[in-house]
């Protein structure tokens, strides 16, 4: 396979010549095609090129701006060769070492850091890169098909709305039907009987109703569900399972989880040492943002306000200014009275961040899953095992291990040790 | 032994009507519950509209949203070194406390940056892992609000810059033309600041340095200049000691590095099965301190005879002195001639101390000890202090120099003569007219106010320091959190205005490295450096000592009064400090006030009764050569016949918003004798002035009494509580003292119902806790630590006066015995956590029920506020939030946070943000309305057993340690697991023959074992059984 390579970098070379010959403007620069969308080569190309672009280049280049590095939009016309270049990419540290006065140059405009060395890139690979940053349009999917799917979904939300309003209407349809049939019943009886010589006593209608045995029954159980559901209520004042607000940054959970995979622990720190899980400062988010300037979803806007809260400043990739707080808005609002910890429930019981939080890497903006309620997590207490065989400090609980070795206990929940007395929680 | 009487009080040992009525109430202030949130009445309309009132208000806050909370980051700034920090995980920082008397090594918790609790730094051989009450409020003076915020020109903000370059050209100028200036300190034990002096010194070559102490020692080391030939102040190994002789002093209490003394004091105190040994100690004094209170012989003797006992003791013990006289009392005759006996007998061995700061007593003292041969084995001269090394001739020549107007310059560097001097007037008008008048004072108090300039010092946690208590021995200060304020520590304004801008971190780490042995990552790791090695060093020369005596001794005219320095408040210093306010003295037992107290004997003749009850005490006019002071009136078992007490370190005017105009000062009558300050004077007269005052007493109420009422038992005076033995007997038998309580056990052996046990806890863990009486010494520390730990809120002098004060832990005081010489006993007291508990039954709601772990437990906001509990509680340890005290009710009347501590309403020290700081963000604050008690620090518990199940092991004894643990310098409480064999409780129950449990015979089951008291006496004198307490 190294064998081929000085003939791919000849085959490479003469194709550069080509260009080189065929352009009259750019003698003193590298050749970059123009791809039309139509040249099928020239697209496979681009594709290649972007993805190695994506792979190797994204965390310190970016094409239209500088990062780390330069921005590699006309990187072409800055290099006097195709050959300088492609060094330059492959082992950077050489090419500077060498003495060459452009490589110096840009090393030294850009803070003096080193660019890492990509000797796994051969010069076709580097062209190929090259012809993604020039022409990334035709490399990328069209993007109409996105925003239509968005369209597609505020759509569903709507019919969904829809359908809860046809419902009501059909309901209340139903309801002034039924009293007109009702009163056509009625007055067609009344009809009847008159016309049989009946002497029909004229009952307010009024009094019908309240007379009326299926009526009471009715009423008997409207007013025990009233009650309940107002007894309902009152629990759930102060409650607020299902809350999302608006966040100072629209951060997603989905993106972060979801997509890029990351470990919750990576910026919740404390979950394991500390009763907070603790939201991460700007400090951890700048770890990936240093490099990651752009959002799919919200692009560089939303992470330009982590720049502002952290004091970075892009131009000169560095902090310059003291951090903000970022004051996010809590979800997860505990009553003052009561002690949570964390690093119990996560190093201690082994319990998944979900069973609390709900499926976070799904979450666009984050929101309380569970009820928080007393209730809740005394149910959880009187269900969960605890780790009795792993955890070498229950073997204060002699009686319970000697019970769970004969068989006579099949499990110790959280409760047989105590978890539901008031002062494992209040104090 | 249980016809033994204790008792607590006047009323109580007279049995008076009142006191019976008192006793079984559990509420004893009628309080009108409408007094404490409406003035007027509340009739059938009112409450209907409040009750309108409250249902709108509840549908309205449920119709709108739930507030949003904000949820901040820690967020660091990556620029700087910024320690990584986990919030909602404690700290430690190992430093050192200090003032110009103590010097403690300390660890500090922080949680999120915040420093919240001070623990004693176990590893330090100097301190031993002990602190003071003082060191545990420490940490509430830095959230003080009245501490400045920025430095001051005229009473003025000003900027550092501004303040310094005035400064340093006032003293050029100054310096220039030859003018004097005087830099007046308080003790300085700092190197750092000893340094800065020397260079300000020598920058501004005209400089005198003075330094002074409030309560002074100086005649100790004035003496010692003539009989060893320095001016010092020894180490006195008590540890060392067979027979301990305290004349005067307050070594437990108040002395020079009592956190120190008393862990020596204490290791040779404490009698074992296997080991029945202990020190005696005999003490002469005047006033009742705690340290006269653990001593097992006690003589009341004048202030003015104690050179003449002195006198008489050297005598008799082979020294070569004439002039001996008998004492008044016969008491103190024979005690001198046994104590005498004893010393000989205990040549080497022993030591007499006098706390007095009489140039000729010290003298006396040091013969005798020479005489014994006590230097090199038990005073440590090699080893000794740089602690109270204030000179009050030094002072007194200044004071002179100042009203001549000699001085252009006063600096006054942490002093603050015009209220703890007696120089007040002159220091007053010498400021008031210096071309340059600068004070380092934290807040504008009675001395700075008049200066030009206040260069605010920054608190001891967050200043850099190294404090050399002794030779040798260095306590290492780092900032637990950075500067709250802009204020700037005295060692560096002071290289700022002698041209040296090094900071000060910098000035540190180079002089660790200078001091040998120093090494500044071991010193800031463990927070002390060199070592307290025993050195030996020169004896006293007893001819020399006793030649610098003049043998006559004068009569004293009219009666004699003794200036005292209370255990929290120390010279005054600490005034702003609701926690040492409110802490009760030891041994009267009053808290927020100074006051006169007067010997039984005295009140007795005289016909003084406080009525109608204890807290409503008389005022009487004090005149002493002349100048008159009004002061309630306490009567105080125990303290010699024809004197007065009066503590120092009170009426403060400009310490703050807690300490402002508590009490009264008795600085200005306090005179010099012999060079040294004299903290006692005669021919004072006192005269009851017909008025009364409403004291903040705390003693005669929540108090213990067996159940007299039952016809079947004989009636009992305590001794189901407080349990005590001598040394004699206690070897002879380890269950002496403690011999009813085997048939307490064989009682309650049988049951009607055969399968009937009220708890058992087989598995998991049985909470405990022991309390030694045997070394509790009753310094108060432990009550602070709680508090402090667990969020228990300062009420202020009006609720305390109203029994309302909510401590967690108290330390209960009793007498026993002659009332003119009591026998005392301290019992720290606090919830018991019955495993049968009365408390438990009787709540309506179940917010109070047992625990798998024995814990009694409190679930706050479940309580609503019956009060069923606290009163029947046998032990008197639940406490009822009477006011919203911290802040927590959202609809709080109080919540203006312009109430001040002597209001008659809530105090509002916890509502501001600054002081909130040091509330402990793992324990809940308690609203109005509901009862709270002691939880056997079940934070601590939490967090020890969560700490053994993350490591996967199980939790071994010494875990968990309560705070009144942690804090207590004697080692007299002890937590634990009954269920782990191996544990300091659950063995000290099953084998002590000392423990028993209070009130057993009540069956409550109690999980705190106390162990019986032993004295070191060599008979029970006959008085001290009283059937019938008329008598006395």
């Amino acid at each position: 396979m190294y064998s081929c390579k000085p003939i791919r970098k000849i085959l490479a070379l003469i194709v550069i010549t080509l260009f080189l010959s065929l352009s009259s403007t750019s003698f003193a620069a590298v050749a970059v095609p123009d791809v039309a969308a139509t040249d099928a080569a020239g697209v496979e190309r681009a594709k290649a090129g972007m993805a190695l672009y994506k792979a190797n280049c994204t965390s310190c280049h970016a094409i239209d701006r500088k990062v780390v590095g330069p921005a590699l939009a006309g990187v072409w016309d800055r290099w006097e060769s195709e050959a300088k270049l492609v060094a330059w990419v492959q082992n950077s540290s050489k090419l500077i070492a060498s003495g060459d006065a452009y490589a110096n140059k840009v090393f030294n405009e850009n803070n003096k850091s080193v660019m890492s060395a990509f000797p796994q890139l051969t010069a076709e690979q580097v062209m190929d890169i090259l012809i993604y940053v020039k022409n990334p349009g035709v490399a990328e999917p069209a993007k109409a098909a996105t925003s239509t799917d968005a369209g597609a979904t505020a759509g569903g939300a709507e019919n969904k709305g829809a359908s809860a309003w046809y419902i009501w209407a059909l309901v209340a349809f139903l309801v002034v039907l039924a009293l007109l049939l009702w009163t056509v019943t009625s007055k067609l009886d009344k009809a009847v009987r008159e016309k049989a010589g009946e002497v029909v006593e004229e009952i307010p209608l009024a009094k019908k109703v309240f007379s009326n045995k299926t009526f009471k029954v009715l009423m008997l159980i409207g007013s025990i569900l009233l009650v309940f559901n107002i007894f309902g209520g009152a629990i759930d004042l102060g409650r607020s399972q299902g809350y999302a607000p608006d966040q100072p940054i629209k951060f997603s959970h989905a993106l972060h989880v979801g997509q890029n995979k990351i470990e919750c622990q990576y910026c919740h720190t404390g979950v394991e040492k500390s009763k907070h899980a603790s939201i991460p400062g700007t400090q951890i988010c700048m770890n990936c943002h240093k490099y990651v300037q752009q959002g799919p979803k919200y692009g560089k806007d939303e992470i330009a306000k982590i720049y502002d809260y952290a004091g970075w400043d892009v131009d000169k990739q560095k902090f310059t200014q003291a951090p903000k707080n970022i004051e996010w808005v809590k979800i997860h609002n505990l009553p003052d009275h009561v002690y949570f910890n964390h690093s119990q429930h996560v190093k201690v019981g082994g319990v998944k961040c979900q069973t609390c939080h709900g499926k976070v890497e799904e979450y666009e903006v984050m929101k309380q899953f569970a009820p928080l309620s007393m209730g809740w997590c005394i149910n959880c207490h009187r269900q969960t095992e605890v780790k009795f065989a792993e955890n070498k400090y229950y073997s204060v609980f002699q009686k319970y291990q000697d019970e769970l070795k004969k068989g006579t206990k099949s499990k110790v929940t959280v409760e047989d040790i105590g978890g539901t007395e008031c002062q494992k929680c209040h104090y | 032994m249980s016809n033994k009487k204790y008792w607590t009080s006047l009323d109580e040992l007279n049995e008076t009507p009142q006191y019976k009525e008192q006793a079984a109430k559990e509420f004893n202030f009628e309080i009108d519950a409408n007094d404490a949130v409406d003035n007027g009445g509340t009739n059938r309309r009112d409450f209907l509209k409040a009750m309108g009132f409250s249902v709108s208000v509840a549908a309205l806050a449920s119709a709108c949203k739930i507030p949003t909370h904000k949820a901040i980051p820690y967020t660091l700034d990556t620029r700087k070194a910024v320690p990584e920090v986990t919030p909602g995980v404690a700290d430690y920082f190992a430093t050192t406390f200090y003032d110009g008397n103590d010097c403690i090594n300390i660890l500090v918790k922080t949680r999120e940056g915040r420093p919240i609790k001070i623990e004693g730094n176990t590893d330090s051989p100097f301190t031993l892992g002990g602190t003071n009450a003082r060191a545990q409020a420490s940490v509430l003076s830095l959230y003080d609000v009245t501490r400045l915020a920025t430095p001051t020109i005229k009473n003025k903000k000003a900027d550092w810059k501004t303040v310094d370059a005035e400064i340093t050209a006032k003293l050029d100028a100054i310096a220039k033309s030859g003018g004097k200036i005087a830099l007046v300190t308080g003790t300085v034990a700092s190197v750092i600041t000893k340094k800065a002096i020397e260079k300000f010194a020598a920058k501004y070559p005209t400089t005198t340095v003075v330094s002074y102490d409030a309560i002074s020692n100086y005649a100790t080391r004035k003496a010692n200049q003539t009989s060893i030939g320095a001016a010092i102040i020894p180490s006195i190994n008590y540890d060392k000691a067979d027979v301990i002789v305290g004349f005067n002093t307050d070594f437990l209490g108040t002395g020079i590095s009592s956190v120190e003394n008393t862990k020596k004091y204490i290791a040779n105190r404490v009698p074992t099965k296997e080991n029945p040994k202990m020190s005696r100690h005999h003490q002469f004094q005047s006033t009742m301190t705690i340290t006269g209170a653990s001593a097992d012989y006690r003589y009341p003797i004048n202030p003015s005879e104690e050179k003449q006992a002195l006198i008489n003791l050297l005598a008799a013990v082979g020294g070569s002195v004439s002039s001996v006289k008998n004492l008044s009392g016969k008491d103190a005759n024979d005690g001198i001639a046994k104590v005498a006996k004893e010393l000989i007998a205990a040549k080497g061995k022993s030591v007499v101390v006098s706390g007095t700061n009489d140039v000729e007593i010290q003298l006396l003292v040091n013969a005798i000890n020479g005489t014994l041969g006590n230097y090199g084995s038990v005073i440590d001269t090699a080893n000794n202090y740089n602690l109270k090394s204030g000179n009050d001739e030094a002072l007194a020549a200044l004071a002179n120099d100042l009203k001549a107007g000699a001085y252009k310059g006063i600096i006054l560097i942490g002093a603050n003569p015009v209220y703890n001097t007696p120089y007040s007037e002159i220091f007053k008008e010498a400021i008031k007219k210096a071309e340059l008048s600068v004070s380092t004072a934290d807040r504008p108090d009675e001395s700075a106010q008049f200066g030009q300039y206040i260069a605010p010092d920054s608190h001891y946690l967050e200043s850099w320091d190294i404090i050399a208590p002794k030779s040798g021995f260095y306590g290492f200060v780092q900032p637990t959190i950075s500067a709250l304020f802009d204020t700037r520590q005295v060692a560096e304004s002071l290289f700022t205005w002698a041209g040296d801008t090094t900071p000060i971190a910098q000035i540190v780490q180079n002089e660790v490295a200078a001091i040998s042995g120093g090494n500044y990552q071991t010193a800031i790791q463990a927070g002390f450096f060199g070592s307290v090695a025993a050195g030996s060093g020169a004896g006293a020369n007893v001819g020399a000592s006793v030649a610098g005596v003049k043998t006559e001794t004068a009569a004293p005219k009219g009666m004699e009064v003794i200036f005292y320095e209370k255990v929290g408040l120390g010279d005054g210093t600490y005034a702003n400090n609701p926690f040492l306010q409110e802490l009760p003295d030891p041994v009267a037992k009053v808290t927020w006030d100074n006051y006169v107290t007067i010997p039984y004997s005295y009140a007795k003749s005289k016909g003084i009764d406080p009525q109608p009850s204890e807290k409503n005490v008389p005022i009487a006019k004090v005149t002493i050569n002349g100048k008159s002071i009004e002061l309630p009136v306490v009567v105080q078992f125990g303290q010699a016949a024809n004197t007065l007490a009066i503590a120092l370190g009170y009426g403060r005017e400009k310490a703050g918003k807690a300490g402002d105009m508590v009490g009264k000062s008795v600085y200005p009558f306090v005179k010099s004798a012999n060079g040294a300050a004299s903290y006692s004077t005669d021919g004072a007269t006192i005269e009851l002035t017909g008025k009364t005052y409403e004291l903040g007493l705390n003693q005669t109420y929540h108090t213990l009494m067996e159940d007299n009422s039952l016809p079947m038992r004989s009636k009992k005076y305590r001794g189901e509580i407080v349990k005590e033995t001598t040394l004699a007997e206690y070897k002879k038998n380890e269950h002496a003292g403690n011999e009813d309580r085997e048939k307490i056990k064989e009682e309650f052996s049988h049951s009607l119902y055969d399968g009937y046990k009220p708890n058992d806890y087989k598995q998991g863990h049985h909470w405990g806790m022991v309390v030694d009486l045997n070394a509790c010494i009753g310094c108060g520390s432990c009550v602070v630590s709680c508090s402090i730990e667990n969020n228990v809120p300062v009420v202020g002098k009006r609720q305390v006066y109203r029994s309302q004060e909510m401590h967690w832990m108290r330390i209960d005081r009793y007498y026993n015995g002659n009332p003119d010489n009591p026998d005392v006993s301290f019992q720290p007291m606090m919830c018991q956590h019955c495993n049968n508990a009365p408390c438990e039954n009787v709540c309506p709601v179940n917010a109070t029920n047992h625990s798998s772990e024995g814990l009694n437990q409190m679930a706050y906001n479940r309580c609503i506020g019956t009060r069923y509990c606290a009163n029947n509680c046998p032990y008197k340890v639940r406490r009822f939030n009477w006011l919203d005290y911290q802040g927590a009710d959202s609809f709080g009347k109080f919540n203006d946070g312009k109430r001040s501590f002597t209001d008659t309403e809530a105090q509002s020290y916890m509502f501001e943000d600054l002081t909130r700081m040091v509330l402990n963000p793992d324990v809940v604050t308690r609203s109005r309305g509901v009862i709270e008690k002691c939880s056997f620090c079940v934070q601590r518990i939490q967090e020890g057993k969560l700490t053994a199940k993350k490591e996967g092991r199980p939790l071994k004894d010494g875990d968990v340690k309560s705070a009144c643990q942690t804090a207590c310098p004697t080692n007299a409480i002890t937590f634990g697991d009954q269920n782990n064999k191996e544990s300091v409780v659950a063995k000290t129950f099953e084998t002590s023959g000392r423990n028993y449990y209070v009130l057993e015979e009540q069956h409550f089951l109690s999980a705190v074992g106390y162990q019986v008291k032993v004295r070191n006496k060599d008979e029970e004198p006959a008085q001290y059984f009283i059937d019938k307490p008329s008598e006395v």
